[in-house]
This record gives C-alpha cells, structure tokens and sequence, in this order.
C-alpha cells in the first residue's frame, strides 16, 4: 500500500474546478461508514464483502446502523426496492446472509421470508454462506482466461489450500470464480474483498497472499 | 352518439385470416380464443398477473419490428396478428427447445401427462429430435408440505404458483430461489406449506408436473378419467367441480371455473375430503322389518308394503329428519309426502358447523363456510329447522321418542342408539349406511349419494346449482326423490317423479323462493335464488 494520505473514495478532495464540499458530494443521506482516520478505504463499509464485523449473530441494524437503515429505507419509495441495500448492510454487518438474516430483514421491511431469499439467492455476491476474511474472486471470463486466469485461479487454491467455494481452515481465504469484474484492459483481475488487483500472474499469487496475511497481522 | 359509444368500446382486428371484434383492452390471446385459435401460454393464467415471461405466446403482428407476447399485447384496431406464420412457428419450437433443455421427458411416471401443456405443445410444433449432447442437471423432488410436491426437473419457471401465492392466498411462502438453471420455486427453507388452506390450486394451475398432489400421486392416469360437473359438497360454499372417477370411484376433486361462486379455485378442505363418496359397506337392496324380523326384500315389494302401512297411517302425526348432504329434490319430496302422509309436526336436520370461516383473500367471493354440508341454505328455505350441536350431533330427542309416523332420509343418525324410534307407529329409514339406530325401522331403504344421481344444491350465496352423475350407485339404491316422490304421487294419486327435472319442476311450483327458475336455465353456472336475497 502507498503511504500517500488517504482519502475517502468518491471524494477527489476540493479541486477547484467544482464549488462543492465533500458533504455536497455524499449527501447528508450518505448511509455507508467512512474509513476510521488513516485506514485504507478497505476497512470502511460502504460495498458489499466490505465484512468489517463479520460476526454472523452481530445485531441486525442498531445503534448508529440502525440509523444507516433508515437512511437507505428514506431513500426508496417501497420496502421491495430498498430490500438490495438493507441486504448489503446485513451482510456487512455479518459477513454473510444466512436463512436467519433473510428473515429478520424481511420482517424488518414487511416483506415474506420467502421473497427475501429469492432475491437474495439470485444475486450472487450476496454471501449466503460465511466466507473467509478475505473473499479471492478471480475473473475467468475471456479476457482474463485468454491470459491465464485458469492458472492464477489454480494457484490460489493451491497456495490457500482449499477448494473452489470453500473457505481455508485458518479461516482467512475464500477463493470464488467470478464472471467479468470489467477490468479487460488488465488481466486477469483479482478481486479481493473490494480491492482490485489487476495484471495477475500466477507467479504473484505467494506474495499477493504474503501481503493479505501480514495485513491480518498488522491489524 | 351511441354509435360512437359503441365504436370506442370494442376494437376489430384480423387474426389469422379472420376478422374479430372485441372489447377494448382484450389481449391479443383472449381475442384469439373467441375463434377458436390457442395461442401455447404457460405463465398467462386468466386468474392471475401476466408477467409475459414464457415467451411461447408470442405472435406476429403486422407492422411490429419483433414478435409481441399475446398476452399482454392489446388488441388494436386494424391490427393485423398471425398466430400460425412460419416466423411465429419458428420461434415457438425454438422456446420449446429451450424448455426441454434440462427437462427429464420423464412422462411415463408423470402424473400430468395427458393434461400436460408442455407434452401437448412440443408434441404439436416441437422438434421430431432433441438435439442436445449434454448431461441434463438433476434436482429430484421436494416435498412441500401439505398435499404439494415439488419436482424441480419438470419445471417450466412459469411462476404461476408464485403469483397465486402472492396474489390470490395473499401469502408469499413460494419464491424462485437461485437463478439461471439452477432456478427452483421454494418456500422459505424448511417452512414449507402447511397450514396455507388454498395451497392445493398451485397443483391445478401448475402446467406442467412439477407440482402435484402428493394424494392423487401415481393413482391414475389422466386419460383413464371421466369428468363429471358437480358441486363441491364439503361446505355450504358449494364451489363448481369436476369429479374426476376411475372404475366407479372418485380420484380427485377439481375446481371448475364459476366467476360467481369459486373463480378457478377451491379450498384444500374440500378438495381433500372425497373419500367419503367411495366408502365400502354401503346399503344395496330394501329391507322389511323391526330388529330380529329385518328380511331382505326388493323395492316393488318393499314400496307396495311402504304405501299400504302410510295409508293406514293416514292423518298421524309425522316427523321428518332431513339431511344438508341431501338435494333440494329429495328433502322436497319428503316434505311433500310427510304432508301427504299426515300431520308433519316438524321437519328437522343437522350438520357440522366449524369454528369459523376461511375466506380467499384475493378472490374474497370464494369463502369456505362455516356450514360443512352442501344444502344447509337449501334445506332452510325448503322448510326444515336446524337442530343438534354445532358437531352435528344431538338435537334428536322428540324424534327418538315419536309415537307417530318417523322418517329418517340421509342422516346416518351415528349418535343415536338401538333405542332410536322404539315408540314409532312406523319408522322409515333412508340412508346410503346401515346404521345401529336404524334398528327399529320398519322399513330401510337404500339411497344414493349427490355423486351417484342428478339434483341441485342451494349455496350459501342462494344460487341453485346442479351436480350431475359420475358413479353408478351401488345395487339397486335409489335418489331420495324418486322413491319418496313415488310414494308421495301414490297417496295423491298424481303423477310420480321420472327425472330430478320433474322433481325440480315441483319444487318450483311448492316454493316461492325458487320462482321462475327452470331445470335447463340453472346449468353448468347455476341461478341465484332472487327470493332467498328479498
């Protein structure tokens, strides 16, 4: 990582080209957590696979989060379209969506258990099993697999040792195949939780996992 | 001005040749269907939303760039539609390749095959040769609960039973979970259907195999069926059916469409409880005779002796125990010969009354009634009281201990003992089952059920409705009306009763309430009682 300051992502900082502020930017309806003082971007909580908590029986929505539900539930006309973000807060808030999950926010915006897991089953990066704290989503779709994501994708498994969809006995690594994550210009694309590592070889792939690793050690 | 009304309310069209006119907002398939012509549907229900997510109704509309899914597409005026041009034709087996993708074309086992929209459209316009290499992906079968079971192979994604659940039950349990091939329809994981009351119509509008009735599983074939037009007789809702029978015994219960009474739906409860009719034991010749002098005998005998005894009879006091399971034409009849035969004192009946009712939410006309007989509102208007608890049971005293003349037709008296008109002057039992109270009757006369013979129902909304034949009854049992309007024109000396039309006809002539209706004008739809409502 650079030891440039940081910098919240969406916010270019005040350029003078735009008489803006960064709250005229993010809106006082802003619902995701900005990244404590200092910290990259993905330690904050404003994507899904963001798992900063990552505790399955974390409370759903209370305290300041509840507050953050309430601004996305403000923000759209009827329970069923606010149902995607209230779904990406909870799996932020718990790593996953488990049956449990599902039914709390499905009784917490008035709609049926069943209607809840429908769309959470159809859109895959809704975690609906716990996934490591590092989710390794490697991109074999053509322009990556014409440049090897085949291999990239075999040496991750190797070196975290576990299958595909499976998550490491440490605990720590979760590798998944992804479709296009509409980074063509550089394969093959990696990404890891919500950070980006493009031009991947399979030659990088120990170090990629040295860098993940001494993160976690790091705290 | 009124010739501009009328030109702003229907709009004229061509299809496939010939010209139709239709009212405004008619989709281009119903527009269609008044010629005749089907347009291949599965997710379009009339009794549903059309999601036009199937995409084998499509057609050609002249002048539009693609194919228009007919069920949402709105008849126009001028439009010119083909249903049968080699473009439409063309994409229809094509959608149909698709659907058999991952289909197991396992209808040998199939319990919807002969009714299956899926066999019957690929067998129309599918191709002769499947052209797929590929293992096909397996789910096997879920078990819904309640009386559904799922085979996830079958499965065209229609989503009908999705949208009935949401929209008709009001109840959302059935989702599509996953997507792409591995899509499914579940419930919330393990939660299944059970206690959902209407849950059974997902297996009838399901149109393919892939929600059956775990009770109909395997039992018969659908070829091997007859269809008869009945009434349902489980409550006193009296929704349109279809008894479906094989070798003289009903399989299953099926809705028939009544937009008045039932819609395209009927309830679990009384889709389920046909059992009944099929029950062994049943009563088959005339029998002569108290206690231990009970003989067989046959119904010229029987009857002649049956006439004598009510003639000598003549101006006793007499009680009548009816029966809401009986037709209007029987309880009729036994009103009128009760009169005949002497003083009716009264003329009672009983039925089971259940705690409360469960209504359809989205089709609210549809309600199963707390009244679990099919004639309660029937037999009310035709001048019997309701006794006894809301079991059914009970209520019977003054008949138990009547001196004068007592008839018993279709209460199977199960709470009453041998002592059960001990004190009669002459006991008449009529009955589909021999029963320990019939002990003393002089006379045990064996009927037929609703299913075996032709007559009416009054619902609970006061609409007159016909049930017709579907089994043989068994021996030599008779319909209520024709034995006991037998007797009754014997006393009277008038004409007897020779079809449930006559039988009908005299009850209009005895009874205000059913004015002006006539055998023919009730039908398939029924008629609703004017009087009943006044």
């Amino acid at each position: 990582m650079s030891d440039a300051p940081f910098r919240n992502p969406g916010w270019a900082g005040n350029t003078g080209e735009f008489d803006l502020s960064e709250d005229d930017v993010r809106g006082a309806a802003y619902a995701g957590e900005r990244p404590p003082e200092g910290r990259h971007p993905s330690t904050s909580a404003s994507y899904p696979f963001m798992l900063v908590e990552r505790d399955p029986y974390a409370p759903l929505f209370e305290g300041r989060h509840k507050e953050r539900y309430e601004k996305i539930r403000s923000r759209y006309p009827t329970a069923m379209a606010a149902l995607l973000p209230a779904l990406n807060l909870a799996q932020e808030l718990r790593g996953h969506i488990s049956p449990e999950t599902m039914d709390e926010v499905a009784s917490l915006l008035g709609l049926s258990s069943a209607y809840v897991r429908g769309v959470a089953t159809f859109y895959t990066m809704y975690n609906k099993r716990p996934v490591g704290r590092f989710l390794i989503q490697v991109c074999t779709n053509i322009s990556c697999n014409i440049c090897g994501a085949d291999e990239v994708l075999a040496a991750f498994l190797e070196h975290t040792g576990t299958e595909l969809g499976d998550t490491s006995d440490d605990g720590n690594f979760t590798v998944v195949e992804a479709e296009c994550l509409a980074a063509c210009g550089f394969p093959t694309c990696v990404q890891i939780n919500e950070r980006y590592f493009e031009d991947v070889s399979a030659r990088d792939v120990p170090n990629i996992l040295k860098r993940l690793t001494d993160e976690l050690a790091a705290g | 001005m009124a010739d501009n009304g009328r030109k702003a309310d229907t709009v004229t069209l061509t299809i496939d040749g010939h010209e139709v006119t239709v009212p405004k907002g008619t989709s281009l398939l119903h527009a269609a269907e008044t010629l005749g012509v089907e347009v291949p549907h599965y997710c379009y229900h009339p009794g549903l939303s059309a999601p036009a997510q199937c995409r084998i109704c499509l057609v050609e509309v002249e002048g539009a760039p693609k194919l228009q899914p007919s069920c949402v597409t709105m008849a126009q005026d001028g439009q010119v539609v083909h249903t049968e041009s080699a473009q439409a034709r063309r994409m229809r087996q094509g959608v149909l390749e698709f659907y058999l993708v991952n289909h197991p074309l396992d209808c040998p086992i199939c319990d919807m095959s002969g009714e299956c929209k899926l066999q019957d459209y690929v067998f129309n316009e599918g191709r002769e040769h499947g052209r797929g290499r590929e293992p096909k992906r397996v789910f096997g079968r879920d078990d819904f609960g309640g009386d559904v079971l799922y085979y996830g192979d079958r499965c065209v994604m229609c989503t009908r039973c999705v949208r009935f659940m949401d929209e008709v039950a009001r109840d959302g349990r059935l989702t599509v979970v996953e997507r792409g091939d591995r899509a499914v329809i579940d419930t919330f994981f393990e939660s299944g259907l059970d206690g959902a009351s209407f849950a059974g119509n997902i297996v009838d509008i399901c149109p393919v195999g892939a929600l059956v009735s775990k009770d109909f599983l395997h039992k018969a074939r659908a070829w091997d069926l007859d269809h008869t037009e009945s009434v349902c007789p489980n409550c006193s809702q009296g929704c349109n059916i279809d008894l479906h029978t094989r070798d003289n015994l009903v399989q299953r219960l099926k809705p028939r469409e009544n937009p008045e009474v039932n819609g395209h739906w009927m309830c679990d409860y009384g889709r389920a409880n046909y059992e009944w009719l099929n029950r062994p034991g049943r009563l088959e010749a005339p029998a002569v005779g108290r206690g231990d002098k009970r003989r067989a005998s046959d119904w010229q005998h029987a009857l002649h002796a049956l006439f004598e005894r009510l003639a000598e009879a003549e101006g006793a006091s007499v009680r009548v125990v009816g029966s809401a399971f009986s037709s209007n034409e029987a309880l009729d009849a036994l009103r009128a010969l009760a009169e005949q035969a002497g003083t009716l004192q009264a003329g009672v009946f009983r039925a089971r009354r259940a705690e409360d009712e469960d209504p359809l939410p989205g089709f609210p006309i549809l309600v199963r009634r707390r009244d679990l007989a099919p004639n309660v509102d029937g037999a009310g208007i035709l001048g019997f009281t309701r006794v006894g608890d809301d079991d059914g049971t009970g209520g019977l005293e003054e008949a138990a201990d009547h001196d004068g003349v007592l008839i018993v037709v279709g209460d199977e008296l199960a709470d009453q003992d041998e002592s059960f008109g001990a004190k009669a002057g002459l006991f008449v039992y009529l009955g589909t089952f021999d029963s320990p109270a019939a002990r003393n009757a002089d006379f045990v006369l064996p009927l037929t059920t609703f299913a075996e013979e032709e007559g009416t129902f009054v619902n609970a909304q006061g609409r007159v409705q016909r049930f017709r034949q579907g089994l043989r009854g068994p021996g030599t049992a008779q319909p209520a009306w024709l034995v006991l309007g037998t007797l009754a024109a014997a006393l009277t000396g008038g004409d007897r009763p020779v079809s449930a039309a006559d039988a009908f006809a005299s009850i209009v002539q005895r009874h205000a309430a059913f004015g002006g209706l006539i055998w023919e004008g009730v039908g398939s739809a029924g008629a609703a009682l004017e009087a009943a409502h006044a």
